[in-house]
Formats: structure tokens, sequence, C-alpha cells
């Protein structure tokens, strides 16, 4: 499990890097432009950490891995399996909803070569192999978000709202007005870093606002 | 290796690996219970090496033997040693010859060639360059220097005696940070492993093997586990022979296939603690747990070998955020 000895012996494709522009985590909120990007993703319902929350992480994850696997033994190459990202739908941003009734969809993102055909075979050997149906569940979609404000959250998923405000408040200054879901990448592992230092980039698509009449 | 990751992701997770794991587990403080009777039955059998290695200063001193002295396989005598002593078996070996090579340098008129070799070293210059490095002058300097002690630092308090005599040591113990290790009744696991026999840096090769053999089977998805058997310690094993099993928790429906074979990880009581960061200090804690808290513990080991459990993976988390469970097998209270 040397981590030097995974990186050097194998030359593997990782997204992230590919497309650093779309990763910025930086202080004070910024507007960038994203491209369209396939992810293996799984929707529900329910309070994260919940268990329908952590079958579906299971069932994602189970599907990415052997997707990748897969096409690994198959000598098509490797790639990184990417981190944990989410979308969350709130109707209404002001409103403090139950956890219980909060809506998501979690993400990997996952190269464009990976097909439909891969994500079903992949899908029929992990139930053959007796594993939960959540997995059943993963699809494969592309997400065009296109115009972004982007800024990194330190700190418990608690205080996000807090976060959010000051980016909401710098689309308005430039012109901009939220559109479509709020959207996180977990860069930090919540076990390892204490609640107070956890690195979440925060993204919310926006579109120019209406000319006020 | 992510969906163990991210089991934990939200706090309420870890109820969730808890129970599906089913184990009890009891939580253990060091120091909260001191047991005197272990720690002196550990510190008699390091005591009884102690002596030997003083008696026998100029022959090789493999560590097998020293174990065997000790009555403990070498792989828990070697932590066992270094986490009691402070300082692993070579160093204070070594500490030891340079001890008495500095006395003799004070008490002979030996020429400083003569007792470079007696001390272990091939030639002069080695031994001037270790001399310097441990006492901070040259071995002729030292010899004419006055007062100076031939002593050098050791927590353990131990140091070179011409006929030998070790009568008690003080135990190394960490007293700052706590450390935490738990207790926890597993039962016995299923696995599909393959053996990895080389250099431990290298085992990364046969998890990568490993992991796509399995994973493009579907047997990567839910719960399953990544566990590391440690079957030889790279400390104190030549690094071409170190035995290594990559395994990943399957269920009895697994048929062997392309170098996969299966094994029962047997179940029972375990200690177990959590190793933050690099894969490369891990012989750091498992010194730890079984040098200064097995022999306060009360409790003694099995002969089984101790397992690693990977809760992230090496792929998608940087080298400080790794977090292995390392889990020493204990016999029945």
């Amino acid at each position: 499990m040397n981590e030097k000895n995974m990186k050097t012996t194998t030359q593997k494709l990782d997204l992230y890097q590919l497309h650093k522009q779309e990763y910025l985590a930086p202080k004070r909120p910024v507007l960038l432009s994203t491209t369209p990007a396939q992810y293996l993703s799984i929707r529900g319902q329910g309070a994260p950490g919940g268990p329908r929350f952590i079958e579906c992480i299971g069932g994602l994850y189970g599907v990415a891995f052997t997707v990748k696997m897969t096409r690994k033994f198959a000598g098509q190459g490797d790639y990184a399996i990417c981190k944990l990202e989410a979308q969350w739908f709130f109707e209404d941003h002001k409103a403090e909803k139950p956890k219980d009734e909060w809506v998501w969809n979690l993400l990997i993102r996952t190269p464009d070569f990976i097909t439909e055909t891969g994500r079903k075979q992949a899908v029929a050997v992990l139930l053959k192999r007796g594993k939960p149906p959540e997995v059943e569940e993963v699809r494969l979609e592309t997400i065009n978000e296109g115009r972004c404000v982007q800024m990194l959250h330190v700190g418990p998923y608690e205080k996000e709202r807090e976060t959010i405000a000051v980016m909401r408040l710098f689309a308005e200054q430039q012109g901009y007005q939220f559109t479509g879901a709020h959207h996180e990448i977990y860069l930090s592992d919540p076990r390892r870093v204490p609640a107070e230092r956890l690195r979440t980039i925060l993204r919310h698509p926006v579109v120019a606002s209406k000319i006020a009449p | 290796m992510g969906q163990i990751a991210f089991r934990g992701l939200f706090k309420n997770a870890k109820t969730v690996k808890l129970s599906s794991a089913q184990f009890a587990s009891l939580n253990v403080q060091m120091g909260a219970r001191m047991r005197a009777t272990t720690l002196r039955f550990y510190k008699e059998r390091i005591l009884r090496v102690l002596v030997e290695i003083q008696r026998r200063l100029d022959e090789p001193l493999p560590l097998v033997e020293l174990a065997r002295l000790a009555g403990l396989s070498p792989h828990h005598f070697h932590h066992v040693f270094t986490g009691m002593l402070g300082e692993p078996l070579k160093a204070h070996i070594r500490r030891l010859r340079l001890e008495r090579a500095a006395g003799r340098l004070k008490l002979s008129r030996l020429p400083v060639v003569q007792v470079a070799l007696e001390a272990g070293f091939e030639t002069h210059e080695a031994f001037s360059r270790a001399f310097h490095a441990s006492f901070g002058c040259s071995p002729t300097q030292f010899r004419r220097r006055n007062g100076d002690p031939a002593r050098l630092a050791a927590v353990s308090g131990v140091h070179y005696h011409h006929s030998a005599q070790v009568r008690d040591f003080r135990a190394a113990r960490r007293v700052r940070k706590i450390m935490n290790v738990k207790i926890q009744q597993l039962k016995p696991t299923v696995v599909a492993f393959m053996r990895h026999v080389g250099p431990y840096d290298q085992v990364g090769v046969t998890w990568d093997e490993l992991l796509t053999v399995l994973g493009k089977e579907g047997w990567l998805g839910g719960p399953a586990q990544f566990i590391g058997i440690c079957h030889d310690d790279p400390a104190v094993t030549l690094s071409n022979k170190v035995r290594y099993d990559a395994c990943v928790t399957v269920d009895g429906n697994f048929r062997g296939q392309g170098g996969v074979s299966t094994q029962t990880i047997p179940g029972g009581d375990y200690a177990v603690m959590t190793h933050f960061g690099p894969y490369e200090t891990l012989g750091e804690s498992y010194a730890k747990l079984l040098g200064q808290w097995l022999p306060r513990s009360g409790r003694s080991l099995r002969t089984t070998p101790c397992f690693e459990i990977y809760l992230n993976s090496p792929e998608s988390a940087e080298p400080e955020d790794l977090i292995t469970d390392i889990h020493a097998p204990l016999e029945p209270q």
C-alpha cells in the first residue's frame, strides 16, 4: 500500500487534475465556467448519515469500483476514482426543512469513455454477487452547470449557510442570480479532520439577473 | 476503498459501521488500568535478554535467538523491546558497544583501531564517525579528556557493565498523549487474498492486482473491508522475505481464481489501535501498542498474526490523512 509505488507504476487519468480550473477552492467567491461533466449518480431523500444515505454511498462506490476495475482488467487503461460530490435540492433556501426531507443527488465524476453498457454490466455483476439493491439505482448522467459561483467552505457542514450567503451576495453584485441545485465537493475526510477544519468546495450555477422592471 | 472511506462521512455513519461489524467494544485507556503483574512478566523476559546481550556483546546476537530467550515470537519481541527500552534492539546493541569502547579508551592503552574492531566496526574511520556522532568528539580526544563518562543517554537507564549486571530498567512510557486502545471481540472473517513476498513498500503492486481481479467480479461493492495480514515484521525480516497478505472480505460464495485464494481470519479478542498517517510510520504505532500498551494491559498476545484494516485509500487520501486500524490478537481472559 505504498502510495509512491501506486502512483509511479501506473499512469492514471485524474479528472480533477485535467479540469483544474473547475476545482478552484478560493477563500473568496469567484465566477467560473464549467464544461458538461459525466457522473455516476444516485438520488435519494433523507438525513445525511441516515441509513438511506449510507446505503446509497455504498451502492455508488460499488458501481464506480466495478466499472473501473472491469476496464482495467481488460487492459483498457486506469483512472483515479474522484472524490464524492453531491447536489442538494432546496425549494427555498431560507426555510429550514427537517433533515429527513432533504433531497440529494450523490455524484462521482467519471470519464466520458465510460458508457451505459459499462454501467449496466457492472450493476448486473454486483446484483449477481448479492450486493444491496441500491446499485440498480445508480445512473450515468451528464450535468452541465455552465457559469457558477464557487468558494471554499472551511468548517462543519452545518455552517455552510454563512458561506452560501456570501456567495449569493457576490453573485448579485456581479449581476447574476442563483439557479439550479447547490453543489458540494468533499475534499476532506470527516473522520480524520476535525469539523472546524473540514474543507468543502461549494458551487452554485448562476444566470444573468433579469433587469428590474 | 472509497465506499469504506465515505461510510464515516457523516457522524451517524460511525454507529452503522460498528453495529454491522458486530463486535462489542470496550474502551481501555492506557494508564487507567496499568497491571503491575503483566508489566513485571514482560520486564523479567526483557531483563533476561538484556543480560545476555551484555554477556555476548562480541557476538552477532541474532534477533530470532534473543526472541526465543524471551519466549516471544520475533515479531512481537521486536515491538515489546522497542516499546519498553525506548530504542530498537540494533540501536541498543550498538550503543552498548560504543559505551564499552569509550570505557576501553579511558581505561586501557589499546590502540584506537583495535578498540574500533572490538566494537564491531570494520574500519577505524567508520568507528570514528559513529563515535563522534554519539560522544561529540573523536576517540582520541575522548581518551585525553578527563571526567567524561563513558555513557550515552538512554531512557531505560541501561548502560554497559563490565560484568553484565543489569538488575532493572525503566520501562519507557508515553505519558503526554493518552493512547486509545480498544478491546474488540471479532467473529471469524472470510477473506479473499493474494500473498506478497518481498519488500513491504511494494505491497501496492499486489493490492493493485487483487483489487482489479475482485473489482471486475463485483466483490468490492457494499461492506467489503480491506485488510493486510502481516506475517513478518518488515523491521526485523530480510526485505525479500516479508510475507504479507492483501485481503478483501468476501462471503462463502467466493471461489478462488487467478492467484486469489481464501482464508479465515480467526475470531476472538483483539486489541485495536488506530494509526493516523502514512503507512511508513505504522511501525511506530505497533511499537506503542505491543511495547507500551500490552505489557500494562493485563492481557497476553496470541500467536496468530496481527492485521491492519485500511479505512481509506492512498488513491483518494494524502499520506498524512490515511487511517489504519491495527489489530493485535489476544489470548482469552
